[in-house]
Formats: C-alpha cells, structure tokens, sequence
C-alpha cells in the first residue's frame, strides 16, 4: 500500500497523536472513495489524497487548534507577508558548515526541533523535503501560491536552523 | 549575481527548482562567494537530515487491514448497487474510485477483484494508474525548466550517479542514433519506490524514462497515447521501464529497444 506510509506519517506529525492520526487516514481514504468522480485523470494523485488529508486534518479537532495557531503565526509574519521577525528569510548564518553537520547529525535534536515548528512550516517542509514534492504540487495540496510555499519553506528551515542554534530560548518564541 | 543569493533561491537551488536562467547566475555567484557556498551547503545539509528525521513514523499492520477492509467494502457495496439493476454514470464513477483506490493501495482486496475483473484488466487499470503519474512527472520536468540532478551525456557518469540511491541497477545503451542524446538524470518516486528517471532528447522532443525494480508479474504494456503523449515500455526479471514523450512513437520504441538491449544483450520483440 505505497502511499498510506507517506500519509500516516505526515498525519502523526500533524497531530501529533497515534489514535488521531489513524482516524484522519481513516477518514482521508473514505473521503477518497467517494470522492473519486472529482478526480480530474490525469492530474497528479498524490497531491490530490494529500490535499484531502490536510483538509480533513484542518476540520479535525487538533487541526483546528492548530488552525488558531496558524493564525498567530501569520499575524507575527505581518499581513504584508513581511519576513517573520522570530525567523527571517535572509538570516545569515554565523556557523561553519562543520558545525551545521555536527547539528545536523544529532537526529533526535531534530526531530525535536521539526516538533516545536507551526503546523503551516511543518507541513511544507514535510511536503518539500520528506515526500520530495514540487512547489507547485505543495501549492496544489496546500491551496496556496507558489511564492507563499517558497516563503514558508524558507522560514521553515530558518526556523530550524535558529532551533537547532538555541533549542530552548527558540521553542518559547515558537509558542509566544 | 553581485548582490548574495536570497535566502529563497538558495531553497530553490537546493530543492531544484531553480530556473535555468537563474541557475546560471547563482552559479556563476557560488564560484566566487564562500558566504553563499558555505550557506548552500547549509540548506543542503538540512534538506537531507530534515528527509532523514521526517520519515519517523509507519502504519501499524492494523491500520493497514482496516483500510484495506474499508475499500473491499467499499467496493462490494458499488458491486451490490450493480447487481440491483443501477447502471448510472455516478455508479460508474464509484466503481472507478473503488478500482482506483484498489490499484492504488494495492492491498490483498485485489483477490475479490478478480472474481469480477480479468487479470488482464487488473494489470491493464494498474499500468494506467502507473502511466498516469509518470506523465504528471514527465510534463512537471518540462514545465520545471530546471536542470536534472546529473547533467551528463556520458552514461559512465549517469549509471553511476545512482549508486547507493536505487536498490537496483540498470545499462544505458552505448550507442544512440545521431539526434538522440542522454541530457541526464534524477532520481524520482513511482508509487513511493524509488526510481531512476532518465532524461533523454530526440531531435527537440524530450523523453523521460522512468526505471523502477520489478514489484509484479505483469507484461510491459504495448505502446499507447495519453493526453497526446507516446508511453512505451518493457520489463525485465528485475525492471520495468516506461518512456514517456511526444516524439514520433516509432522513435520513442526505437529508444526504448536501446534501452532494453543494453539490459539484456537482445533485441525487444516488437508489440
């Protein structure tokens, strides 16, 4: 079943919760079944059953929560689209590249950093780097532009980044 | 490039999906700024841990059986409104979601199937399935205007390249007719198995041809059309090969023979 892996793992990490994450799968095929005539054949299947489960995930009880969420974290980008202060673009960075694998090579440092991102920053980098989509297949499953996938990919990884620098002081301007 | 390379076409770069334009200019920037190098490499280093540590959790074997009992049920229950004599355009439909999500899921519900459907019809639905996500990929490739992971004519340089990122090996064909040359390659997902995709040009006409290790017991499909492009194929004990290109479909078989000789010393028996 090749692509329920690649589902159940991006719905774990959106909801962070093995019984959740069972049901939106759960839920992302039945919607697929009986969904199917809306399937354009020929247009890409995966990022069409990954639409449905981030939209299933967004009208979920912790997909909601997230979703205020969401909203906090676009407020502090700015209604501009202005870089987010906690995590700007064109951050330079200040490590040398052995110090950026040493980082790198601690997988539990992380994975604990990927936790501590927003869902919008988790879910593009997921999309991007875990189930190597093209912007413009994460535009069509997170119904957005591509330059707004561009702009969350790069404050994702600078998110990352900064956390791996400074895991405490980060993670509470994560959650402030 | 004298300004440094924004933080965005430094993702674009690394993601590969850089346009060619620009590519040219970053490149040329690189070569002669450490800053940007050492912060390429950076957002390198991180795509790849980020894929590593985000591959972190897999379906109980539970879950795994209870999906695939929704969609038997799922399609008994299409079967059942069959049977009552409904034969509405929308039935059809649901068959098809229910075929589809079978093939796609490719779960053990496909022994129900064949109660109903021939084997040949099962393979025949799975290929389309297949080809119908190569040619998303083929046409994201001429759209994407980037260049492929490997640019390389030299097919000593291309099958290596794939060393320790397939779990299988594949030949290139020495020989290539006069206007037909091997422009590179990367490395894609079919079906979320990895795949060797093989970026080919005759004449203008690009070609993609996507490699895969053999997962089944099905024939290659003949040569077909979908969506105006030529699909062409074959497999060995160990691969399945599907071309893909709006070339001249005699040219693409030609292609796809060279491809298959190289595999196995002999000539691919016309379809």
């Amino acid at each position: 079943m090749p692509l329920l892996p690649s589902l159940y793992n991006l719905a774990l990490w959106l909801s962070r919760n093995s019984t959740d994450a069972e049901d939106l799968v759960q839920e992302t095929f039945l919607k697929a079944l009986r969904g199917f005539a809306a399937f354009e054949p020929g247009s890409n299947f995966k990022a069409w059953i990954f639409r449905i489960l981030r939209n299933t995930y967004l009208t979920s009880v912790t997909g909601l929560a997230a979703t205020r969420t969401v909203a906090l974290e676009d407020e502090v980008a700015g209604p501009d689209g202005a870089p987010d202060a906690a995590y700007p673009e064109a951050a330079i960075d200040r490590q040398t590249p052995e110090i950026n694998l040493l980082l790198l090579s601690d997988r539990a440092a992380l994975e604990a950093a990927m936790e501590k991102l927003p869902s919008p920053l988790l879910e593009v980098i997921l999309l991007c780097d875990v189930e190597d989509m093209k912007y413009k297949e994460i535009a069509t499953v997170l119904e957005i532009p591509i330059g707004t996938v561009m702009s969350r990919i790069a404050r994702s990884r600078a998110a990352l980044r900064k956390l791996l620098e400074h895991p405490v002081t980060r993670a509470k301007e994560v959650r402030a | 490039m004298s300004d440094h390379i924004s933080s965005q076409q430094l993702n674009a770069l690394v993601d590969g999906e850089m346009p060619r334009d620009q590519l040219a200019l970053a490149e040329q920037h690189l070569a002669e700024c450490a800053a940007c190098t050492s912060q390429a490499l950076a957002q390198s280093l991180l795509k790849a841990a980020t894929k590593q540590a985000g591959l972190r959790y897999r379906p109980t074997d539970t879950l795994e059986t209870r999906i695939g009992e929704i969609v038997r049920q799922h399609s008994r229950s299409r079967r059942g409104t069959a049977g009552s004599g409904l034969s509405s355009p929308a039935w059809l439909s649901l068959v098809g979601a229910a075929a589809a999500i079978l093939l796609v899921a490719s779960i053990g519900g496909m022994a129900m199937w064949n109660h109903h459907q021939s084997e040949a019809d099962v393979a025949s639905a799975q290929h389309a399935a297949l080809e119908t996500e190569m040619l998303d990929q083929h046409i994201a490739t001429l759209a994407a205007d980037s260049p492929p992971q490997v640019i390389s004519s030299d097919r000593h340089t291309v099958k290596p390249w794939f060393q320790g990122k397939l779990p299988f090996s594949f030949n290139l064909p020495e020989n290539l007719p006069a206007d037909t040359k091997l422009e590179g390659a990367d490395l894609t997902y079919i079906h979320g198995q990895p795949a060797a995709l093989l970026l080919y040009s005759i004449g203008k006409h690009r070609v993609s041809v996507f490699v895969t290790q053999r997962t089944g017991g099905t024939p290659a499909p003949g040569p077909s059309d979908r969506a105006g492009f030529h699909v062409a194929g074959f497999n060995t004990r160990d691969l399945d090969a599907i071309a893909v290109s709006d070339v001249d479909p005699g040219r693409l078989s030609g292609l796809v023979g060279l491809i298959f000789q190289a595999q196995s010393g002999v000539t691919l028996p016309a379809k």
